[in-house]
């Protein structure tokens, strides 16, 4: 079945992970590479499987070998490719560029990638195609073109064949010169800039790279070129306005190679496309700044033409001209001429939108002749843009909402200036901006669309930034806002969004706390009997913005809950969760703001009000939460607690959430749940420490509390009583939860704790008035009971060398506690271990002749494997010490 | 000086979207990724990519009427390049990225920075910046036709050309030349020692014809009212088509102004334009205007290429708008009262292809009885009964005045069209005209101007007419609190219009 290839190629380039998880790079790889040599499939199809290449060579050529064989491959399809399908070669050289580049074959010089420069060098001066038909100029043309990029991705590649592309260059008649000019003007480049880098070299170098003894350059070449890898200097344009330097050349006067070169380069220029015009212009800007012996004079016979110019990007270039070369080549005049000109074109009629904001933005970043301050990057206005001349972009409401928003950036700028300069006081300039700001609000006011609305906050947001200062306007806004919030209440996130950023963006005013205050008047002051659902869930939205201000006096918003919450008809029975949330919303702030202690009784009363009354029971749960969080916990621990979820979740997910609540109860379990940590803290507070049995053979451990713990002090040491129900070994899952300075709690898993068989153990529990003879009489007895007596009971003998002394240190090592029998009785030990609840293990230890026997007595013959194994650790143990 | 990746998405007003071709070019990727450094971030794949465009334009969930990302005040929607908030593991921010968007498309494309990373470089400093917006601008002509309608075949057939048309103009990420509108010219010819303009795709062969229409386009905005300004501007440009044989012939388009003619200003030309006079660019519209400054003739000597072009455009500060308007609306009684009075001045040919008057009105009932008289012309209610239309056909009376008196009232069965600005009695009058042979600023082609340095002689047209574009008589009876001072409207759509302030 013939696969759909047009298909297969989208869907990898619509989204090259999802297809590679159907398959490998690998295998899709080579599936291109059969197809593009299989002779049956279509040039038309074979072009499209070199897209996948073209876009995405890392993801299919994913080591330097991979890309070294595919472009093997595509080397030897392009050879056996007929001369006639020019357009697959010329897409097959694309996709070799970008397989050799990418990969790195190109900078790290491998020999496909010579192989692939040969190639394009002999296309590109192919003489038997000049007088050919025009599809196989396009070939060379794009031959030009991968070499430019070589050139471009490789800085330096091409700096040998200087000569050679000239010559190329000037040969070349049909209009795929331009391709020769773009190439050879960037080899140019990049050669004077290696120049640069080299200490010493001058005129005498220049003539050497231009003048075409190849040899020379070349060494020069192979070294610079080398060390260029690692230097992305030479890939960065060279006009960086007043804080840039640029590397120079020093030549002294005699560079007449250059000159001749540069100027013959000027005289085309005009035969090139705007688009080249402006690349070749950027170059040789950048290359006449690099070399002071070239005066910029020699631009001045194009500046005209490129002033008068209706292409942006050829009056950019020029921009970019001034940059560099301020003025010495730019006269005052010129500049004044310049800067109204960009005026002119940022209000033309006959541009489209983003030029004329392109032209807005270089007004800001006016390359200046004499800037007054040295920062290249802030926006910045012209000293020469006089509120006269800026007048003419004042902003209107017919102007699209990008456009807009420029004007008033630029016109408050300068009627900043203005402002400042003048009587210190508000000229008609501030008065015009803010009457169009109102204009936009009485449309906004009179249902403005969407984009209209997002833009008059932009707008408003702007205006304060600039003159949040002037009290007559800002004020004059509160009051605007608030009429217009009361009138369409579903704004409420849009002024909740202008107060948050001009809260953040100017921290010395304080604008948006009488905003916030001034709303809160007047949501508490309207009257509730035209509330409508909607206008309430915004209100309670607003009012938890405002509750978040600790500055505010909440007395009214309280109030207003107060009336609304036990309100029978609407809200409590109507039971409406996303209400109910945002009544909570409210409230989960009150109980953090600083003024709660005057708040406590009102809005406990509410939060009772809602537990009791409110018909939906999660809004009831969490209100009976909020209630015992408010009446049980410190105001501190409070404060910590709850404060805790609104610094960690921030402001930013509070917003993007859909309902508030959700953050709202999210950051309140971030305070109010366990955290896991691995992380050790300095301080940490109320351990508590949690253990799990593996097994049944103890009894359930309850938790242990350390109340305080510091680092810099001793530890506490906490002690485990364990209750066997079987005396066997066993291992204790630990735990720990505790709290850290933070106020958030922590769950740690500790280290497992070992029981082991020897812990069980206990001395006889007899009373201590038996003495020695009453405990060996119990012994004897027990001794012989066990070894009658059938059931759990079992004897056992354990034998092993032992030298005598080793002997005596191994029961006073470890039998002590529980001997029986006289220390000085050293023939038979007799030692008896209990072990609870009601176990018992009997031992007698004598010296044979060939062993030490310990003969072992018990009334649970299940605990015989663990008295052998434990007898074999301690003998060994002895042993390893004696030996 | 090259683009990353270049997008093309398709929508319906923010819905139905979808990415109708992408291409990234890997080799500036690689470029990219040298010059950022440690603070590279990847393009991401198609899909994420179009969720954060529409988000950056405004156009994501269009359901809902706040989103954070989308509609937050911080946005710094008045920059010609957007930010990319990427986010997940490739996380940071591509910038810039530009976009144009016009009817179904939105073209996009991520810049090349080739400077510092840190702090971030202004875009006036980076040629890839114009050169992406030439690029897209081109590629909007492309595939939606020059005109503000699209092309009648549709962009799909221009989108399915588009790989093909990339090799030739933008085949490694670096923009060289724009989309050629016609078919390619006929086959280059070898020329002797005489480079071939890359411009020019082709040689013309045969007689010399070269047309040049002169059209001058004229804005208003009036509101007959003594403490409002009443505003127009005139803009013309000139485009020419030029059959001439030769690699580089040249001709000479001379502009002429009548004696007492206020200099042209703002002059912007066609790249192909060879040389200028300095004195040519000097009057600028917002410059004091100096009368002692240069009226011509305006010379424009330039090389042509084969299709079509605008050779120059400027623009002109005329005296008198050639129609004034005066529009009355006064509420009486549950009707509304008209009265408008349309003046042409008398330095204008009355001589029209078309002239028409339309009177919207908004946030009303449909019109029920119009006893409305005109005193020339015809007036037709439009079939949805919230417009007038009056049609005042070829000629204005020898008075050069006309009027229109009546009531209408609004009693119609069912609400008209909404508008936010044109409330109450905000209202306005659209006029629609064309005059042939003529201009507002006086300035014309003289066909025996135009040289054209060629062996045979050559066919030499010129044309010339007067139009009008956003064209507004606002209702005088009505206080308009008006602080634009320069208004220029921007489109037909009434939404873009009002400057009303009932409080102030």
């Amino acid at each position: 079945m013939a696969v759909n290839w047009a298909d297969r190629v989208s869907a990898f380039s619509r989204s090259p992970s999802h297809f590679l998880s159907g398959t490998t790079a690998e295998a899709f790889l080579a599936e291109l590479l059969r197809e593009l040599r299989d002779d049956r499939a279509g040039y038309n199809v074979k072009v499209l499987l070199l897209s996948p290449l073209c876009e995405h060579p890392t993801l299919l050529c994913p080591s330097d070998s991979v890309g070294e064989e595919t472009a093997l491959e595509l080397m030897s399809v392009f050879a056996q490719c007929p001369p006639k399908s020019v357009q697959f070669r010329c897409h097959l050289l694309l996709a070799l560029t970008s397989v050799l580049v990418c990969t790195s074959c190109v900078s790290s010089r491998s020999p496909v990638s010579q192989d692939f420069l040969d190639l394009l060098l002999q296309l590109s001066q192919d003489p038997g195609d000049l007088h050919g038909d025009g599809a196989l100029h396009s070939l060379r043309a794009t031959a030009c073109d991968c070499l430019r990029e070589l050139e471009a991705c490789s800085p330096g590649y091409l700096s040998q064949h200087i000569e050679l592309l000239g010559g190329l260059r000037q040969r070349e008649t049909s209009r795929f010169h331009q391709a020769y000019t773009g190439l050879h003007t960037l080899v140019l480049r990049n050669a004077v800039y290696q120049l640069t880098q080299e200490t010493g070299a001058g005129a005498e170098q220049l003539k050497v790279l231009l003048g075409g003894n190849t040899s020379v350059a070349w060494e020069a070449d192979q070294d610079s070129g080398r060390t260029n890898n690692t230097d992305s200097g030479v890939l960065f344009s060279l006009i960086l306005g007043p804080m840039g330097s640029v590397p120079t050349l020093q030549t002294g006067l005699d560079c007449k190679e250059l000159r001749s070169i540069l100027s013959s380069l000027l005289e085309e220029s005009y035969l090139l496309t705007p688009l080249c015009q402006a690349a070749l212009l950027h170059r040789l800007t950048e290359l006449v700044a690099m070399v002071p012996g070239v005066p910029p004079a020699i631009f001045r016979a194009q500046l005209l033409r490129l002033l008068g110019t209706s292409k942006v990007c050829l009056l950019h270039t020029t921009l970019l001209m001034k940059c560099a070369f301020t003025d010495s080549l730019f006269s005052a005049e010129d500049e004044a001429f310049i800067l109204k000109r960009l005026v002119v074109l940022s209000q033309h009629p006959l541009l489209s939108t983003p030029e004329k904001l392109f032209y807005m933005d270089c007004i800001l970043h006016f390359p200046e002749n004499r800037p007054i301050s040295c920062s290249d990057r802030d926006e910045t206005l012209p000293v020469l843009l006089t509120p006269r001349l800026a007048s003419a972009l004042m902003p209107t409401v017919f102007n699209d909402s990008a456009t807009m928003l420029a004007r008033l950036n630029l016109l408050s700028l300068v009627y900043l200036e203005e402002g400042e300069e003048g009587e210190g006081g508000e000229g008609r300039g501030v008065a015009n901006l803010y009457d169009h700001l109102m204009s936009l609000l009485h449309i906004v006011d009179s249902g403005g669309s969407r984009e209209i609305v997002v833009t008059f906050f932009r707008a408003a947001f702007l205006f304060l930034l600039y003159f949040y200062h002037m009290e007559r306007y800002s004020s004059s806004l509160v009051e605007k806002l608030c009429e217009l919030y009361l009138r369409h209440t579903q704004l409420a996130p849009h002024l909740i969004s202008l107060a948050d950023h001009t809260q953040d963006s100017l921290s010395e005013s304080d604008w948006a706390e009488e905003l916030l205050k001034a709303l809160q008047r007047v949501i508490t002051e309207a009257p509730l009997a035209k509330l409508n659902l909607q206008d309430l869930r915004c209100h309670l939205k607003m009012l938890a913005r405002v509750a978040e201000e600790g500055k505010i006096p909440q007395c009214s918003t309280l109030r207003f809950l107060s009336i609304i919450a036990p309100l029978p008809s609407s809200l409590c029975v109507s039971g409406d969760w996303r209400l109910g949330t945002s009544v909570l919303g409210v409230c989960r702030r009150l109980l953090v703001h600083p003024s709660l202690d005057s708040l406590l009784v009102p809005l406990a009363d509410i939060l009772q009000d809602l537990t009791c009354c409110y018909g939906d029971t999660d809004i009831q749960d969490h209100a009976r939460l909020y209630y015992a969080l408010l009446t049980t916990l410190s105001r501190e621990k409070l404060t910590g607690v709850l404060a805790q979820g609104a610094t960690e979740g921030g402001r930013q997910i509070k917003k993007r959430s859909m309902s508030s609540i959700v953050a709202e109860s999210e950051g309140l379990r971030s305070a109010l749940t366990i955290h896991q940590t691995k992380k050790t803290n300095a301080q940490v507070f109320s351990i508590r420490l949690h253990f799990n049995l593996t097994d049944e053979h103890y009894e359930e451990l309850s938790d242990i509390s350390v109340p305080c713990l510091f680092r810099e002090r001793s530890s506490p040491m906490v002690k485990l009583r364990l209750k066997p129900l079987h005396p066997y070994p066993t291992t204790l899952q630990a735990s720990a939860i505790f709290t850290t300075q933070d106020g958030l709690s922590w769950h740690t898993i500790l280290p497992d704790i070992h029981v082991a068989f020897q812990q069980v153990f206990t001395p006889l529990p007899a009373p201590s008035a038996w003495g020695r003879g009453g405990k060996l009489d119990l012994f004897e007895g027990l001794w012989d009971e066990l070894c009658s007596e059938g059931g759990d009971c079992a004897t056992s003998l354990f034998c092993c060398q032992l030298k005598e002394g080793a002997l005596m240190s191994l029961v006073e090592k470890h039998f002590l506690l529980y001997l029986i029998s006289d220390w000085s009785h050293k023939e038979e030990c007799k030692v008896l271990f209990f072990l609870p609840p009601q176990s018992h293990v009997l031992l007698k230890i004598t010296t044979e002749e060939d062993a030490v026997h310990f003969d072992i007595a018990t009334d649970n013959w299940q605990l015989l494997p663990h008295i052998t194994s434990y007898l074999l650790t301690i003998t060994s143990s002895q042993d390893d010490t004696h030996s | 000086m090259s683009v990353r990746a270049l997008w093309i998405v398709s929508h319906e007003k923010g819905e139905n979207v979808s990415i109708r071709f992408s291409r990234r070019f890997s080799t500036v990727e690689h470029r990219a990724k040298c010059l950022a450094g440690s603070s590279y971030v990847a393009v991401p794949e198609d899909g994420t990519v179009l969720q954060l465009l529409l988000t950056e334009l405004g156009l994501s969930e269009p359901d809902k009427t706040y989103v954070a990302l989308r509609d937050d005040c911080l946005h710094r929607q008045r920059s010609p390049a957007l930010e990319l908030h990427v986010d997940g593991p490739g996380k940071g921010i591509l910038w810039p990225v530009l976009a144009v968007s016009q009817g179904p498309l939105i073209l996009a494309c991520l810049c090349l920075v080739d400077a510092p990373p840190e702090p971030r470089p202004p875009l006036a400093n980076l040629l890839s910046v114009s050169q992406g917006l030439t690029l897209l601008a081109g590629l909007q002509t492309f595939l939606l036709g020059s005109g503000n309608k699209p092309d009648s075949e549709g962009p799909a057939s221009r989108l399915a050309m588009l790989p093909s048309v990339l090799l030739q103009v933008c085949p490694l990420g670096t923009p060289l030349d724009l989309p050629a509108l016609g078919a390619p010219g006929t086959a280059p010819t070898p020329a002797g020692n005489q480079k071939q303009p890359a411009w020019k795709t082709g040689l013309y062969r045969g007689r010399a014809v070269v047309n040049v229409a002169l059209i001058e386009t004229v804005r208003s905005m009036q509101y007959g009212n003594p403490s409002t300004q009443d505003l127009w501007d005139v803009y013309g440009t000139v485009t020419c088509k030029c059959e001439v044989e030769g690699v580089l012939p040249n001709v000479t388009v001379t502009l002429t102004l009548p004696p007492n003619g206020s200099p042209l200003q703002d002059i912007l030309v066609h790249p192909c334009v060879t040389s200028l006079d300095s004195s040519i660019l000097t009057a600028s519209s917002v410059d004091n205007s100096d009368s002692s400054a240069f009226s011509g003739p305006y010379k424009f000597p330039f090389s042509p290429p084969l299709e079509p072009f605008r050779l120059c455009s400027y623009t002109s500060q005329v005296p008198v708008p050639p129609i004034l308007g005066s529009y009355q609306l006064k509420e009486e009684e549950n009707q509304l009262r008209v009265s408008v009075t349309l003046k042409l001045h008398e330095s204008v040919k009355n001589s029209f292809e078309y002239c028409e008057a339309h009177l919207p009105f908004f946030n009303r009932d449909q019109m029920g009885v119009v006893d409305v008289k005109v005193s020339s012309g015809q007036l037709d209610v439009s079939k949805e009964k919230n417009l007038l239309v009056w049609t005042l056909g070829q000629r204005f009376p020898k008075s050069r005045e006309v009027m229109m008196e009546g009531r209408i009232t609004f009693s119609g069965p069912t609400p008209g069209p909404t508008d936010p600005l044109c409330t109450e009695l905000t209202a306005y009058i659209k006029l629609y005209f064309k005059v042939p042979d003529i201009t507002l600023s006086g300035s014309c082609v003289d066909q025996h101007s135009v040289q054209v340095y060629s062996s045979a002689k050559p066919r030499i047209a010129t044309s010339r007419e007067l139009q009008s574009k956003e064209y507004f008589i606002w209702n005088s009876a009505e206080e308009l609190g008006v602080q634009d001072t320069r208004a220029t409207p921007r489109s037909d759509s009434p939404t873009s219009v009002a400057l009303h302030q009932p409080d102030n």
